[in-house]
C-alpha cells in the first residue's frame, strides 16, 4: 500500500458546469458519470429484483397461481440478464469512476468524452429489455444464456433482448479502455503499479477481461441475430450447424464475466478490511499475483457449464481439474483477508460487517462451486437449485454485498455527509438473515431436485419453497431500507468529518477534502 | 523500491519464477519488487502466454495418463 503524506488540501476551482439536466447529458466529469452509474445501476437493481419477487411468489406454493408458464420464464430469463448486465455490471463501472482517478491521483478519466457516451449508451439498452415484455410474443424466455434453439425460435422480444446486449456490450468495451489507459498513464508521480490500491488493481485486471471476453459476446449475438434473420446456420442442425457451438462461445465468455462481476468486489474488500483492521493489507503483492492467477485460469474452465452437453472424458478431467484448482488463488486471498485482520484494532462498522459477511458467504458460495466442478456431482446437480443457491452466493452474498459495503465506505466521502450507522447496521443485519433463508435452503431444493426455471413443483418442495420466498421477500423489502439510507444521508444537514476512518491510507482519504471537489487532483499528488 | 533499480529485462529464470508466482498467487515483497525493477511487460505478458500453454499441456498430460489407467 502506499505511504502517502502530505496535507489535506482543499482545491478552490470553480465548478462551472451546465446546470439542470444538460449537466447529465453533457457531463464528462468523472464523479458525475459515477454518480450516473450507481443511480442506474440501483434503479436496474430493483427492476431485477421486482422481477425476483414474482418468480418468488409464483414459487411460494405448488401449482400456477399469478404466473402464466411464459411469463414464469420471461420473468427468470430478464432478472437474470438485467441482474448481470445493468445492475452488477454498471455499479462496478460506477465505482470505478467514481474511485480510479481520485485512488490513483488523476483529474479525471483519459477518455471523458468517451465515458459519457458508455453511460448512455446503458439507458436505450436498458430500455429494450424493459420494453420488450409489452411487444407481441412477450420478453425472451430461454433463459439469461440464451441457448439456441430456443434464442433461435422467439419473437421481436427476443431480438429486443440480443440488441440490448449488443449496446450493452459496448459500452462495457469502451468503459473498459477507459479504465485501462487511465491506470496505465494517468498515475500520479510515485505511484507505481505496486503501490496502487488493490482495487485499482482488481479494476486493471477486470478491465483485461472485459476486453477480452465482451468480443466473443458481441461475435455470439451477431451470429445468432444472422440465424435468425439473414439464412445462416451457425447453430442450426438443420442447415449443418451445431448448438453447441453456441454454448462454447458463450460460456467462454460466460466465465471471465463471472470473474468481471467478482474481482472489483475482492478490490473493495482489499480497501475496506484494512481499514477497518487498522493494518495494512496482509501480503498485497500475493494479492496482485492472485488476482492475476483467477484472471488467467478463469479463460481455460468454460466448458464447466456444459458437462451434460456431453463431452470427452478428457474433455470432462481437463475442465474439472483446471476449475478446482481456482480454489487455490481465491482462497490465498481469503487467507489474505483474514490475516489483515488477525490482531488487528478491529471495529465493526456498517462496511466492515458487509465486507466479513462477503468472506463469510463467499467461502460457502466458493466451495458450493468446488463441488459443482466434480463432474459427477454436475451432472447430478445440473440445472437444479443447487447451482441457484450457488451463484447467488458469489453474486448477491459475494458481488453486491461488496457493493453495498462500498457504497456505506465512500458514501461520506462522495456526499459530504454520514450515513445513518444504526440503520447502515439493520440493513446489515436484515440482508444477512433474509438472504440466508432466501438461498439457503434452495441448496436442500437442488440436491433433492428440483430443477430451476420451472413455474411448479413437486409437493414434497413446498416448504423449503415457502421459506425461500419469505426470506426473498424480506431481502427485496430490506433494500429499500439502503435507498432511505442513502437518500437520507445525501440530505442530511451535517457535515461528515474530514476523515470518518482513521485507517484509511488511499488518496481520496489522504489528500482531499470531504466531500470530494467537483475537480480533483488537477495538480497531481506525488506519492512517496 | 529495491536498491538496486535498474532498467534491465530479466533473466528467463527470473520470468518463469514470476510467472510460476502468479499462477500460484503467492509471492514475497522482495521479489516482487526485484521483479517490478528488472522485468520489462512484453516479457511477463509473453512469459505468462508460454506459462498458460505449458500448464493447460500438464493438465492435458496428466488427464491422458489417468484415462489410459483404465
Amino acid at each position: 500500500m502506499a505511504a502517502v503524506h502530505g496535507d489535506v488540501h482543499g482545491h478552490g476551482h470553480d465548478d462551472h458546469h451546465p446546470t439542470g439536466i444538460m449537466r447529465w447529458v453533457t457531463t464528462t466529469n468523472h464523479k458525475d458519470i459515477g454518480s450516473m452509474y450507481l443511480w442506474f445501476s440501483l434503479t436496474m437493481f430493483f427492476t431485477g429484483g421486482f422481477l425476483a419477487m414474482g418468480i418468488r411468489a409464483e414459487l411460494f406454493q405448488p401449482g400456477i397461481q399469478i404466473l402464466e408458464p411464459e411469463l414464469f420464464n420471461s420473468f427468470t430469463t430478464l432478472h437474470g440478464l438485467i441482474m448481470v448486465f445493468g445492475a452488477i455490471m454498471p455499479a462496478f463501472v460506477g465505482f470505478a469512476n467514481w474511485q480510479i482517478p481520485m485512488m490513483v491521483g488523476a483529474p479525471d478519466m483519459a477518455f471523458a468524452r468517451m465515458n459519457n457516451w458508455s453511460f448512455w449508451l446503458l439507458i436505450p439498452a436498458a430500455l429494450l429489455l424493459v420494453s420488450s415484455f409489452f411487444v407481441p410474443g412477450g420478453a425472451a424466455a430461454g433463459g439469461w444464456t440464451f441457448y439456441p434453439p430456443l434464442s433461435a425460435q422467439g419473437g421481436l422480444g427476443v431480438d429486443m433482448m440480443l440488441f440490448a446486449v449488443h449496446i450493452l456490450g459496448a459500452s462495457s468495451i469502451m468503459g473498459a479502455i477507459n479504465i485501462i489507459t487511465t491506470v496505465l498513464n494517468m498515475r500520479a508521480p510515485g505511484m507505481t503499479l505496486m503501490k496502487m490500491p488493490m482495487f485499482v488493481w482488481t479494476w486493471l485486471i477486470t478491465a483485461y477481461l472485459l476486453v477480452l471476453a465482451m468480443p466473443v459476446l458481441a461475435g455470439v449475438v451477431t451470429m445468432l441475430i444472422t440465424d435468425r434473420h439473414f439464412g445462416t446456420s451457425f447453430f442450426n442442425a438443420a442447415g449443418g450447424g451445431d448448438p453447441v457451438l453456441f454454448q462454447h462461445i458463450f460460456w467462454f465468455f460466460g466465465h471471465p464475466e463471472v470473474y468481471i462481476m467478482i474481482l472489483p468486489a475482492f478490490g473493495i474488500v482489499s480497501e475496506i478490511i484494512p481499514t477497518f483492521s487498522r493494518k495494512p493489507l496482509f501480503g498485497y503483492s500475493s494479492m496482485v499475483y492472485a488476482t492475476a492467477s483467477i484472471a488467467i485460469l478463469s479463460c481455460i474452465v468454460w466448458a464447466h457449464h456444459m458437462f451434460t452437453a456431453g463431452m470427452p472424458t478428457v474433455g470432462q478431467l481437463f475442465f474439472m481439474y483446471a476449475t478446482m484448482l481456482i480454489a487455490v488463488p481465491t482462497a490465498v486471498k481469503v487467507f489474505n483477508w483474514t490475516a489483515t485482520m488477525w490482531k488487528g484494532e478491529m471495529t465493526f462498522e456498517t462496511p466492515m460487517l458487509f465486507a466479513i459477511g462477503f468472506i463469510f458467504l463467499f467461502v460457502i458460495g466458493g466451495f458450493s462451486g468446488v463441488i459443482c466442478a466434480i463432474v459427477p456431482i454436475d451432472i447430478q446437480v445440473q440445472d437444479t437449485y443447487y447451482v441457484i443457491a450457488h451463484f447467488h452466493y458469489v453474486l448477491v452474498s459475494g458481488a453486491l454485498f461488496a457493493l453495498f459495503g462500498g457504497a456505506y465506505y465512500w458514501l461520506p466521502k462522495w456526499t459530504g455527509h454520514m450515513y445513518d450507522e444504526t440503520l447502515g447496521k439493520w440493513h446489515f443485519w436484515l440482508s444477512m438473515i433474509f438472504f440466508n433463508m432466501a438461498f439457503f435452503v434452495q441448496h436442500f431444493l437442488g440436491l433433492a431436485g428440483m430443477p430451476r426455471r420451472i413455474p411448479d413443483y413437486a409437493l414434497q418442495f413446498a416448504d423449503f419453497n415457502m421459506i425461500s420466498s419469505i426470506g426473498a421477500f424480506g431481502f427485496g423489502l430490506t433494500q429499500l431500507l439502503f435507498v432511505y439510507i442513502v437518500i437520507k444521508c445525501i440530505r442530511s444537514k451535517e457535515p461528515a468529518p474530514e476523515k470518518p476512518w482513521d485507517g484509511a491510507k488511499t488518496l481520496e482519504w489522504t489528500h482531499l477534502p470531504t466531500p470530494a471537489p467537483y475537480h480533483s487532483f488537477e495538480t497531481p499528488p506525488v506519492v512517496k | 523500491m529495491s536498491k538496486e533499480e535498474k532498467n534491465t529485462s530479466g533473466t528467463f529464470m527470473q520470468v518463469a519464477k514470476a510467472v510460476l508466482a502468479a499462477f500460484m498467487g503467492i509471492r514475497k515483497q522482495s521479489d516482487l519488487e526485484n521483479d517490478a525493477a528488472n522485468l520489462k511487460p512484453a516479457q511477463v505478458i509473453i512469459g505468462g502466454l508460454i506459462g498458460a500453454t505449458l500448464f493447460v499441456i500438464s493438465i492435458l498430460v496428466l488427464v491422458k495418463i489417468i484415462v489410459n489407467l483404465n
